[in-house]
């Protein structure tokens, strides 16, 4: 079993050779035993966020097994665990307690995919004095695109041997006049740069570079542009279906670029607007059933686990038609993603909205502060007002309302996070977020029970999968239930005297000292 | 951490190639092992291809752990150290004699190692000094190899009197047949005659073996170069006998 270049063992110390070096070239010196070469072709795997990379880990197939391993500073360390098993894309699909405990945090819902390939070849050395005593080992080892290939990276790990410390500093003397050089950034760098790819940091809430002077149009036109960048950078992991968090950035995006364009009036002339908005909808719309289906599929395990296990056979049956009927709508979606007129919409809206000249309607160039400020206070006050109206016996349609003001308040914050001043919108944000967090609960799972009981009328249903959609609509209701208790408590401190003064504070008084 | 030595008054009996094995097997079974050469002749490193440890001073118990710990070196083999000897050894009574407790030194020094090592094989000079009675007292277990001949038995006795004398625990002394040709018929008759006297002969017999005198050609254990062998067989069934017998001693 291969542990491709681990440097687990604190003892041992790592040099990086030139090409050509081989471990005969130490033969002058010392009597040197070389052991067989191994030679393992690994797949390396990651997600479309690098969650394995940027956990500080590998995760590679080495032929036989699955391996995580960490990695610091460019360089493999321990084995953390191995697996047997093929065709693995989520973390769910391991079978091992650690591995799939690790992987879960590293990769959340995200689908695995090949992201390189290299063939190691890794052999051992004795070095033996005139006694022939061994006095160190060497573990050499290469990297090559493919069997046969020159390798492109070679280096070795030297093991001293207790007691003969001065021959260890012998054999790096030596190997240091040959042409070897410190560790440096490790080989993994060089292999995912040699197979196209390099990691980056994928996020959601990127930052825009805007300041509070900045005119509003060109603040709003980056913002967009960015975030519908990050929505056709999504596209083409639909259209593969690797895994749901492709079509749920999508649409994220999508819903905020649509929202902004909303939140932010008399940018655009109000005709440009209104199409740009049109479309974005539109776009979200087809993706929508799509959606439904995977948030109601991805409910499996947790549904697994709160349903008694009578009625986990009727559960097995409704989610296999869940999944042939998403199976089907992602082929639909894919379609008409593939056909590039969500691409094309998309490219067309960036192009616009980034066009400087042409635009000069009344808030275009004003600095984008004020204005965003004045838009945060108005979010919350009507938050405020709505919450008057809210208790325990709320109709979902009115919780739902709330919810969509909530959402367009922490849109214009996020958005504008940079101009925000940190410590004391941060906190506002945190209660924000939680406040959202239950009516998201409340929200999901009235939706779902809608979703289901009117997808449910339309299935040929059988005896078990009846019981167990009751049994889910019961499990779903509940949880509604639960989450509406909890929202008249986030929802008092979020509206109470002192977060209203703090609004008041940041946002009303600086607007005005500003906004003149 | 185990002490296991070793030792008989008598020479030539297989001392070094059981000490040398033992410690082999020993690490093969996952134990991390360490030989203690005492032996000023250094026949053990030899076997490893070890060269004789470097002076240190034997003045007290601090300067004496301290020289051993400098002199450890990894043998060519995963989990087994080796402290060669070296011919100041000829010296660690008189250095014995000068410290307090002069009888239990050498226990309080290897105690040092107790972190480091799982078992501690001690290759023992084959004498009755000061550095033999600090063995005794610091060994948890003492191997005599006693090949089947009139003059082994009368070193056992030897032996045998000496713990009595000196009030050293009989029960750590193990006796097992060594060098043994089953077609011998004196071997035969004096193993039964000395298995009836002293029931705590161990069960494991080595077997006189010419593979075992390649040792010194080879410069490795004989487990290692002929694992398939007799005398090697033997050498880890003793081994196996060894550990379940320190296991019923635990339990």
């Amino acid at each position: 079993m291969l542990r491709v270049l681990s440097q687990a063992d604190k003892n041992s110390a790592v040099w990086v050779l030139p090409p050509g070096l081989i471990p005969r070239s130490l033969g002058t010196t010392w009597k040197v035993v070389e052991q067989p070469k191994t030679v393992t072709f690994c797949t390396f795997y990651d997600t479309f966020e690098w969650g394995v990379w940027f956990s500080g880990h590998l995760l590679y197939n080495d032929g036989t097994e699955y391996i995580l391993q960490t990695l610091t500073s460019g360089w493999p360390g321990t084995v953390e665990c191995t697996e047997q098993g093929d065709n693995i894309r989520f973390w769910y699909d391991f079978s091992g307690k650690l591995m799939r405990q690790r992987l879960r945090e590293y990769l959340g819902l995200r689908g695995l995919e090949a992201v390189a390939t290299a063939v190691f070849t890794t052999q051992c050395c004795d070095l033996r004095n005139e006694s022939g005593k061994i006095v160190c080992r060497i573990e050499w080892s290469c990297i090559a695109d493919e069997p046969g290939r020159d390798p492109y990276f070679t280096s070795c790990k030297i093991l001293p041997l207790r007691g003969y410390e001065d021959q260890t500093s012998h054999v790096v003397y030596r190997l240091v006049e040959l042409g070897a050089t410190p560790p440096g950034t490790g080989p993994f760098s060089l292999l995912l740069q040699r197979a196209g790819c390099t990691p980056r940091v994928y996020t959601l809430k990127p930052s825009f570079g805007i300041s509070f002077e900045t005119p509003a149009r060109e603040a709003v036109g980056r913002i967009i542009a960015t975030i519908l960048t990050i929505a056709e950078s999504n596209i083409a992991g639909i259209t593969a279906d690797l895994d749901t968090e492709f079509l749920h950035d999508y649409r994220i995006c999508l819903r905020k670029a649509r929202s902004l364009l909303g939140l932010v009036k008399n940018i655009y002339p109000l005709g440009e607007t209104e199409q740009f908005r049109n479309q974005l909808g539109e776009l979200t719309r087809a993706t929508n059933y799509l959606r439904d289906l995977d948030v109601c599929a991805l409910t499996y395990h947790e549904h697994l686990v709160n349903l008694p296990e009578p009625l986990h056979k009727g559960l097995s049956l409704i989610f296999s038609r869940l999944l042939t009927e998403r199976k089907r709508e992602q082929r639909s979606v894919s379609t008409n993603l593939r056909n590039k007129s969500a691409s094309n919409t998309i490219q067309g809206i960036i192009a616009e909205i980034s066009i400087v000249s042409g635009h000069v309607e009344s808030a275009a160039f004003q600095q984008i502060g004020p204005l965003v400020f004045r838009g945060i206070l108005r979010r919350y006050r009507k938050i405020k007002t709505i919450a008057q109206t809210i208790n325990i016996e709320s109709t979902d349609e009115k919780l739902h309302q709330l919810r969509i003001e909530c959402k367009k308040l922490r849109y214009l914050m996020e958005f504008f996070n940079e101009i925000l001043p940190s410590d004391k919108s941060q906190l506002l944000q945190r209660q924000l977020r939680r406040l959202q967090g239950v009516l998201g609960d409340c929200n999901d799972s009235s939706v779902q029970q809608a979703f289901l009981l009117g997808w449910w009328h339309k299935q040929q249903a059988d005896t078990d999968s009846t019981l167990t959609m009751g049994g889910l609509i019961a499990l779903l209701h509940q949880r509604q239930q639960e989450a509406r208790l909890r929202i008249n408590k986030m929802l008092s401190e979020f509206t109470d005297n002192k977060t209203a003064a703090t609004f008041k504070h940041i946002f009303k008084l600086q607007a005005e000292a500003t906004g003149k | 951490m185990k002490i296991i030595s070793s030792y008989s008054i008598k020479g030539g009996v297989g001392k070094t190639a059981l000490a040398v094995n033992l410690a082999y097997a020993f690490s093969e079974a996952d134990h991390r092992t360490l030989l203690l050469d005492l032996d000023p002749q250094g026949a053990a490193a030899f076997y490893f291809r070890v060269s004789s440890a470097k002076k240190f001073n034997m003045g007290d118990t601090n300067s004496l752990s301290g020289g051993l710990r400098r002199n450890i070196r990894e043998s060519d083999f995963p989990g087994l150290d080796i402290i060669p000897s070296s011919l100041a050894y000829r010296h660690f009574d008189i250095a014995l004699d000068g410290m307090e407790k002069r009888r239990k030194q050498l226990r309080r020094v290897l105690e040092e190692f107790k972190d480091d090592y799982d078992t501690i094989i001690l290759d023992c000079p084959p004498n009755i000094t000061l550095l033999s009675e600090n063995v005794f007292r610091a060994s948890d277990l003492i191997l005599v190899p006693v090949i089947p001949t009139v003059l082994s038995q009368r070193t056992l006795e030897q032996l045998d009197r000496f713990f009595s004398d000196e009030e050293l625990p009989l029960d750590r002394l193990c006796p097992f047949f060594s060098m043994v040709q089953k077609r011998n018929k004196l071997h035969r008759e004096t193993m039964a005659e000395l298995t009836a006297a002293y029931p705590q002969f161990l069960k494991t017999t080595i077997p006189l073996s010419v593979d075992v005198e390649k040792m010194g050609l080879r410069r490795m254990p004989l487990l290692a170069y002929s694992k398939a062998s007799d005398a090697a067989q033997a050498y880890r069934t003793l081994c196996s006998e060894i550990i379940s017998l320190q296991e019923n001693v635990c339990d």
